[in-house]
């Protein structure tokens, strides 16, 4: 499965902006916060997880998705949150904490919800998959249309959550792909010194799903096969696993010192960045000019200051909104 | 908790609770440590630094993160002879792993008629306050303390937390470690001086299940635990201003619960303030409140909870900062038990 | 005679400023040459800060003081 000029444009847009979305973050997390790193302090207080490289994961398999479909992401949710089409300005405006947030405030960046577009996320690991695997299957008992798809990292393929809602997705034939982002990193824990496995997609086998390793961060790669994975679903072949070999280029989080990455390793990482390579491919398949890219980066970087802008102009909520919505 | 030292040398909880895994390890070879990132990276909250070095990865081991299976480990291990640490993150994070605390850790010694033995400890991080959001922040003393089977401790001061540790590390029965992420002493979740203060450097127990008196008073008793103590503390000192004598009692542990301190010193105040991060309903408040009740101490006016109000812990500072227990609602707290007397 | 506790040029790496999050010693206190007596931060690391000689220290910046390479943070005599 190949992607059309537009797909690709799509994708690349939508890298652009998600890049574009976390390193505003990064630099606005900061802020409030020297000399003094205290996380308490600054306009998005808390932990903060950015996807930096990992776009790749989202765009290239959200860009078969509709809203109606559903995605269940993990802690580290912006660039699949945008890829999915969560509303820019009230995600910007949760991270912030306002009153015009996706939750008023309440969830804060781990906890990106956004009804609309059948989109949520968590912030504890493996979870997702039982979630995903569940509203694959009120798909199928309501015989609606629309596949889910769960995204989790590969620390997570050893929770025993995995391998449940795996074997569960198979025993029922569910409408949904795994997708595991191998950063490669658990927070300083490498995949190797904790997975008994070399490529997780190894697993599938257990589960008598097919298993599909994608080794280079590709999001044409990652189109091709997720295409292939959403399309087995939306038939009623069953679910897949993919495992994607992408790039952490941050740190776990924000405040992260990353003493324990081997010398070398972020300057690799920066070499292989998806977004060039992936500018690269456009100029040599499509003849995209500098001209088109400059528009496009302006085109994303204002979608992205305009999300930034309404959530710094919003109003904090009231103190005592904290006791609503914990019922409906 | 002030004996001199010639050095008067201190230390933040973070480093007291190492020095003491580090200190039995030494002596011990039974002691071992396993959990997420507390090998080389010394703990996401610093209280394994330094362990990695010293020990190797042998007896300090990162695992996956698949805390069903090394906290299951645990138990097997413990029930075998050794004496496992293990680190659960985050307290929040017990959902994946609790048949193995509960259902097992804390239950194979009834089971077992008392011939298997579970001496291992499980340190956890709790507390928030610091925008983490609802799945990073809960305190949860009380859904481990209702549980039979385990003791459950909390340090707020890292005094208690070297010796603490040692008792729970040399205690045959499995403990529940709960430390404070805002006490710790890493800076980034700002500094509570109160918590840093003197530890001698050789070896000493704290019991598990002896509330200590942090502050003498006599018109009114603070009760809690972890930054419930420091609230109080500060409540203590404001109320002083007012010319309020209140006594603050640090409960240490959650279990066993030392109701006899918390008793005679309300006998002595004759009213009750409870203080506590976890949330309100059905937690370590009601249990103290409904313990100087049952015994019958006479009080000048209905006792007091300050706890955590019962909704998931929301993300905005305006909300959250808002929900937590403060100095200032326990002040309040007094004045309303006035109005009623 | 008295000597400053100084914040080491080499303690990390860049020249951003740091914020004493402890003190490891009492003020007036013994100390001596090489015990660690203070943890510093800079982002989110911390670095310990050791004592230069042997004395009683007197402690010249808190807690949360906001202090930069070269600083003097104590006195020991």
């Amino acid at each position: 499965m190949t992607p059309t000029q537009e797909q690709e444009l799509w994708m690349y847009r939508h890298m652009v902006v998600s890049r574009f979305f976390e390193e505003t973050i990064e630099t606005i997390y900061m802020e409030g916060k020297t000399p003094a790193f205290n996380m308490a302090k600054g306009p998005i207080p808390g932990e903060m997880h950015l996807s930096n490289g990992q776009e790749p994961c989202a765009v290239g398999v959200c860009a078969h998705l509709n809203s109606d479909d559903i995605v269940v992401s993990t802690h580290r949710p912006h660039h699949v949150a945008i890829a999915k089409g969560v509303d820019l300005k009230k995600m910007a405006a949760e991270i912030f904490g306002k009153k015009t947030g996706l939750s008023g405030g309440r969830g804060g960046h781990m906890h990106i919800f956004d009804a609309h577009v059948n989109f949520s996320c968590s912030g504890i690991i493996g979870e997702s998959v039982g979630v995903a695997a569940g509203a694959a299957l009120s798909r199928k008992m309501q015989g609606k249309p629309g596949v889910a798809v769960a995204y989790l990292g590969e620390g997570a393929a050893n929770q025993g959550a995995f391998h449940e809602a795996l074997n569960l997705a198979a025993v029922w034939k569910l409408p949904v792909v795994f997708v595991i982002e191998d950063n490669a990193w658990g927070i300083s824990v490498s995949k190797q010194a904790s997975t008994a496995v070399k490529y997780n997609s190894d697993r599938a086998s257990a589960y008598s799903m097919p298993g599909v390793h994608i080794p280079n961060n590709d999001p044409i790669e990652i189109f091709a096969k997720a295409g292939e994975a959403i399309e087995r679903a939306r038939n009623g072949e069953g679910p897949t696993l993919i495992e994607i070999e992408t790039s952490r280029l941050a740190g776990h989080f924000m405040g992260d010192a990353e003493a324990y990455r081997p010398a070398g390793e972020k300057e690799h990482l920066a070499e292989i960045d998806p977004i060039p390579g992936f500018k690269k491919r456009l100029q040599d398949q499509y003849q995209w000019t500098e001209a088109q890219d400059e528009a496009l980066r302006g085109q994303a970087r204002e979608l992205v200051d305009a999300a930034i802008q309404f959530a710094r102009d919003s109003d904090y909520p009231a103190p005592e909104e904290a006791l609503d919505k914990v019922f409906v | 908790m002030t004996q001199v030292q010639a050095k008067a040398r201190k230390l933040t909880i973070a480093r007291a609770m190492a020095e003491s895994i580090a200190m039995e390890m030494r002596t011990d070879d039974k002691v071992f440590v396993m959990g997420e990132d507390i090998g080389e990276l010394g703990g996401v909250f610093g209280n394994t630094r330094g362990l990695y070095k010293e020990f190797g990865s042998e007896r300090v081991k990162d695992t996956p993160i698949s805390e069903t299976a090394f906290i299951g480990a645990a138990v097997g291990a413990a029930s075998d002879g050794m004496k496992p640490i293990v680190e659960l993150m985050f307290v929040d994070f017990f959902g994946v792993c609790f048949d193995a605390i509960y259902n097992m850790m804390a239950k194979n010694t009834y089971f077992s008629g008392g011939e298997v033995n579970v001496p291992m400890v499980l340190m956890t991080s709790t507390g928030g306050g610091y925008s983490d959001g609802g799945q990073h922040s809960q305190c949860l003393h009380a859904t481990f303390a209702h549980l039979p089977g385990m003791k459950v401790v909390a340090p707020s001061n890292a005094y208690d937390a070297k010796g603490l540790m040692t008792a729970a590390i040399r205690d045959p029965n499995p403990v529940i470690f709960m430390f404070h992420k805002a006490l710790q002493g890493m800076g980034w979740l700002g500094t509570e001086k109160d918590a840093i203060v003197n530890v001698p450097e050789e070896v000493y127990e704290v019991p598990l299940g002896k509330a200590a008196i942090t502050r003498t008073g006599s018109d009114v008793t603070i009760v809690g635990i972890t930054s419930g103590v420091h609230h109080g503390l500060k409540a203590a000192r404001e109320l002083e201003q007012q010319g309020v004598s209140a006594e603050v009692v640090d409960l240490r542990s959650l279990v066993p619960l030392d109701r006899d301190t918390v008793i005679q010193s309300v006998r002595k105040t004759g009213r009750l303030i409870v203080v506590d991060e976890d949330y309100h309903s059905y937690g370590m408040t009601a249990e103290i409140i409904a313990s100087v009740t049952e015994a019958g101490v006479p009080m000048k006016a209905p006792p007091q909870r300050v706890a955590y109000p019962d909704i998931p812990i929301p993300f905005t500072p305006v909300m959250e900062q808002w929900a937590l227990p403060s100095a200032e609602k326990i002040v309040k707290a007094f004045a309303k038990m006035k109005e009623n007397e | 005679m008295s000597t400053d506790v100084l914040v080491p040029h080499d303690l990390w790496e860049e020249d951003d400023e740091a914020v004493i999050t402890s003190w490891l010693v009492n003020d007036g206190s013994e100390v001596s040459e090489g015990d660690m007596i203070a943890e510093l931060m800079v982002a989110k690391i911390q670095y310990e800060l050791l004592a230069p000689t042997s004395g009683t220290l007197s402690i010249q910046k808190d807690i949360d003081d906001v202090v930069a390479k070269g600083d003097c943070v104590a006195t020991i005599a």
